[in-house]
């Protein structure tokens, strides 16, 4: 649901990294936070428990700058991974235009990223939107552990929507800026 | 039924929302008003002069009114339809305008609360009928092949790591 304010000739998007608990969203958003140009980003607010996990959310403003005369914003959000915080799950998800889903790629987190990615869909169809106008990437995080599914058996896992996949290390920045970009023309795509 | 709709806002609008934003704050005697989507994206403000962080503003008055909003329907309740902050020296009242839109107040100690509430009330019923207006002519996003591949190009050139390859100046 973008915002489109032809007074302030303003266009915003928002965009969602969903996810199980310590796969990675919010490491994904700092990353971008410290090294994309200062210039096209705003402030980054974290909602955080005392141990520093996700309590609400993580939000991130970005800006194109002016594109064919009007201002383009990326307004990029985190929800909390952990399964009984799915109250604030859904209220992240609200007005979303684009959704990253950030999966664990160790093996041992298997049920976990299944359990997350079946609560996203859940989520999102509860909401009644037209899932076909929301833009979909899936980022397969933590490629340089050991001990990892291949890419194949996570797009076979976690893929039922054939969305573009980016492996990933969030840690060290690998794929971060790919997933954004693919994620980002994804959505205007899907608007246009 | 699926559906999917961008929220469009017109000149006239804004125009009109902006002139009753006014209004009130003079009425209050109050610091800053905004209008805000539910989705966390800022409309349009009122205030001497700007705030810096009306993305973070909007994005938290947003997220604190939904959640107000789920504590309603644990408690059985339809909705509660405003939510009030209070502080050592500014005080915060939001309240919802249509289902999309939410309108935000900070204001001074020194200001009624009931005040507050009784010209928001009468606000809120002016602020909704500006905003449903034309609201099904326009709900066609302008967002057309050219916007789209200018768009790509800039998100190439500055969604990356802030090495000798990024821009320096989005505008």
């Amino acid at each position: 649901m973008p915002l489109v304010n032809f007074a302030a000739r303003e266009i915003n998007y928002k965009v969602v990294y969903y996810g199980c608990g310590l796969c990675g969203k919010t490491t994904n958003i700092q990353y971008i936070h410290r090294k994309i140009n200062p210039d096209a980003r705003g402030k980054l607010v974290s909602i955080a428990t005392e141990e520093e996990r996700t309590l609400y959310f993580d939000f991130l403003p970005l800006t194109l700058g002016t594109v064919r005369g009007m201002k383009t914003r990326f307004h990029l959000y985190t929800v909390p991974g952990q399964s009984y915080y799915n109250a604030s799950r859904k209220l992240v998800l609200q007005g979303v235009d684009g959704i990253v889903f950030v999966a664990d790629s160790q093996i041992t987190r298997l049920d976990e990223n299944v359990a997350s990615y079946l609560n996203l869909w859940d989520n999102l169809l509860a909401q009644g939107d037209d899932l076909s106008r929301i833009g979909f990437v899936i980022q397969l995080n933590k490629r340089d552990l050991t001990d990892v599914f291949s890419v194949e058996d996570l797009n076979e896992l976690l893929n039922h929507t054939g969305s573009p996949l980016v492996p990933s290390s969030a840690v060290q920045g690998t794929g971060v800026f790919e997933t954004l970009k693919t994620v980002c023309k994804q959505v205007i795509a899907k608007t246009a | 039924m699926a559906t999917r709709r961008g929220l469009v806002i017109t000149d006239r609008q804004v125009d009109r929302s902006d002139a009753l934003l006014w209004e009130l704050k003079r009425l209050l005697d109050c610091g800053f008003l905004a209008l805000v989507t539910t989705a966390g994206q800022p409309i349009t403000t009122a205030s001497d002069e700007d705030h810096p962080e009306t993305l973070s503003l909007a994005s938290l008055t947003a997220s604190a009114f939904a959640a107000t909003r789920q504590l309603a329907e644990i408690l059985n309740e339809r909705e509660f339809t405003l939510l009030f902050h209070e502080g050592d020296s500014v005080n915060l009242h939001v309240a919802q305008v249509t289902e999309q839109i939410l309108l935000l107040i900070t204001f001074g100690r020194d200001v009624p609360i009931g005040k507050v509430r009784l010209y928001t009330q009468r606000a809120i019923v002016v602020l909704a009928r500006i905003l449903r207006e034309d609201d099904a002519p326009d709900t066609q996003l302008k967002v057309d092949e050219f916007y789209e591949a200018t768009a790509d190009r800039r998100i190439d050139e500055l969604f990356c790591d802030n090495g000798p390859d990024c821009l320096t100046d989005p505008a």
